[in-house]
């Protein structure tokens, strides 16, 4: 799998998918629906979907002396360093903001969602949406990408929505905390993007290779 | 020794079928696949290394069906189509660097070799390549791992006579050291240098496979090539 990988990054990567991770300090922006960081990743990602399959890279791939599921695993397991790599510097940088700005005027007065484990919660479910619905949707042909990047835009929109609504619910302004107060809360929808993140991306790694293996190249 | 089996190779397109394909390629030997343009060739050497998804029946290498050890088998197996198709603006040096990470067979030695048999360079891209020069691309990329079985589609079409003669030296330096080969063509002349064996392919059913002498027994006639054979079945079956 570590070949695969290399090979990705070496071969079919698009510069725009490491380039892209710099929005994760987007986390950084006040009065800005920052989960837009994580739309941006996910987007890099994307140009290298492209990339591959203007480059014919599948087929390449499948000739290699590897099974055409590790084929499949290779392009997941790009998308899952890039998302972590994502992820780690999101986290970082929303470490910093809840513990050296939590009480900057400029944080304390944003009526957006704030850079807390909640938003890195939020983040995950992101991650795994684009996993399930672009990354699933692409392998259902290998080819076609517009309608899953469509589907996966809507279901963004609809999440970022939620999530930045979420907290003027009456009731529910803890999700908003600054800093390292409501830890509990904040916990747990990290907790529950893991969860998702994770269960969504096993579904859409499965059923990729399910219908990878029936493609014909 | 059988070291590739087809067996009953089957894949129903809406309008093509390929219908209970069967033959074996032995050690050392040169196997020509030969017929018209749509008859199943491509199909079933995509469906030989598991790019083409079969309906039905099982491709045995070494004994070992492909559906179960696909990464096993193609270490020990050289594929290429006509051309290059991917990776147009890689160089050449990138590509291989890339693909040998993926053979502990690869012979670093054999690919300059090839390189200069070919006279390719290896800071072109493929897309600066004439199509025959792709071919030689991706003949010297199957060629340098060391494989025991070759499957070519097409590999003389586009080549220059020279270059094709050369190819065929080739294939036939490669059969003395036990490598079997099996390329689609339908330059029959090709296979009256080198083939020991023919498989003749029409509207996706096999209609004779056989060793040269047998096939030209079978299902030729006094003093005719293979082209004048082949032209003459394919004539009697349209007007038939």
């Amino acid at each position: 799998m570590l070949k695969m990988l290399k090979k990705e990054i070496k071969l079919s990567a698009s510069p725009l998918s490491f380039i892209f991770l710099a929005f994760s300090l987007m986390v950084f922006i006040p009065g800005y629906p920052i989960l837009m960081g994580v739309f941006f990743i996910c987007f890099g990602i994307f140009q290298s979907v492209q990339r591959c399959r203007e480059n014919n890279d599948l087929v390449y791939s499948a000739l290699l002396p590897v099974a055409k599921r590790d084929v499949v695993r290779g392009k997941y397991a790009f998308a899952l360093a890039i998302e972590g790599c994502g992820f780690v510097l999101m986290t970082v940088f929303t470490l910093v903001r809840m513990a050296c700005m939590a009480d900057a005027p400029v944080y304390r007065t944003n009526a957006l969602m704030n850079a807390n484990f909640v938003f890195l919660g939020f983040a995950l479910l992101i991650f795994g949406l684009f996993n399930l619905i672009f990354l699933g949707g692409f392998f259902k042909t290998s080819y076609y990408f517009g309608k899953p990047f469509v589907t996966f835009l809507i279901a963004f929109f609809l999440t970022v929505g939620v999530g930045e609504a979420l907290h003027h619910i009456p009731g529910l302004e803890a999700v908003n905390a600054f800093g390292f107060t409501e830890m509990p809360l904040q916990l747990a929808f990290l907790a529950g993007g893991v969860v998702l993140f994770i269960l969504f991306t096993a579904i859409s790694q499965a059923g990729a290779i399910r219908h990878f293996e029936k493609i014909d190249l | 020794m059988s070291i590739v089996e087809v067996e009953r190779l089957s894949k129903q397109y809406p309008s093509f079928t390929l219908k209970e394909v069967s033959f074996t390629l032995e050690e050392g030997r040169i196997a020509g696949f030969i017929g018209r343009n749509g008859a199943g060739k491509t199909t079933t050497i995509k469906s030989m290394l598991n790019l083409v998804h079969p309906s039905d029946g099982t491709v045995r290498y070494f004994g070992l069906p492909i559906a179960e050890n696909e990464a096993a088998i193609k270490q020990r197996i050289g594929y290429s189509t006509g051309t290059v198709n991917y990776y147009p603006k890689k160089r050449l040096k990138d590509l291989a660097a890339v693909t040998k990470t993926f053979y502990p067979n690869w012979d670093e030695a054999a690919w300059r070799e090839y390189l200069q048999l070919f006279a390719l360079d290896e800071n072109k891209a493929p897309a600066e390549l004439s199509e025959g020069m792709k071919v030689k691309c991706n003949l010297a990329m199957a060629l340098s791992h060391r494989a025991e079985v070759l499957i070519l589609d097409e590999p003389t079409s586009g080549l220059d006579p020279f270059s094709r003669d050369e190819l065929l030296e080739l294939f036939l330096m490669l059969k003395e050291r036990g490598v079997a080969i099996l390329f689609s063509t339908h330059i029959t002349s090709d296979l009256e240098k080198c083939a020991d064996d023919i498989i003749y392919i029409r509207d996706g059913a096999i209609v004779h496979a056989a060793d040269t002498e047998n096939f030209r027994q079978k299902l030729g006639e006094e003093g005719e090539t293979l082209e004048e054979t082949m032209l003459r079945l394919e004539r009697s079956v349209r007007h038939a």
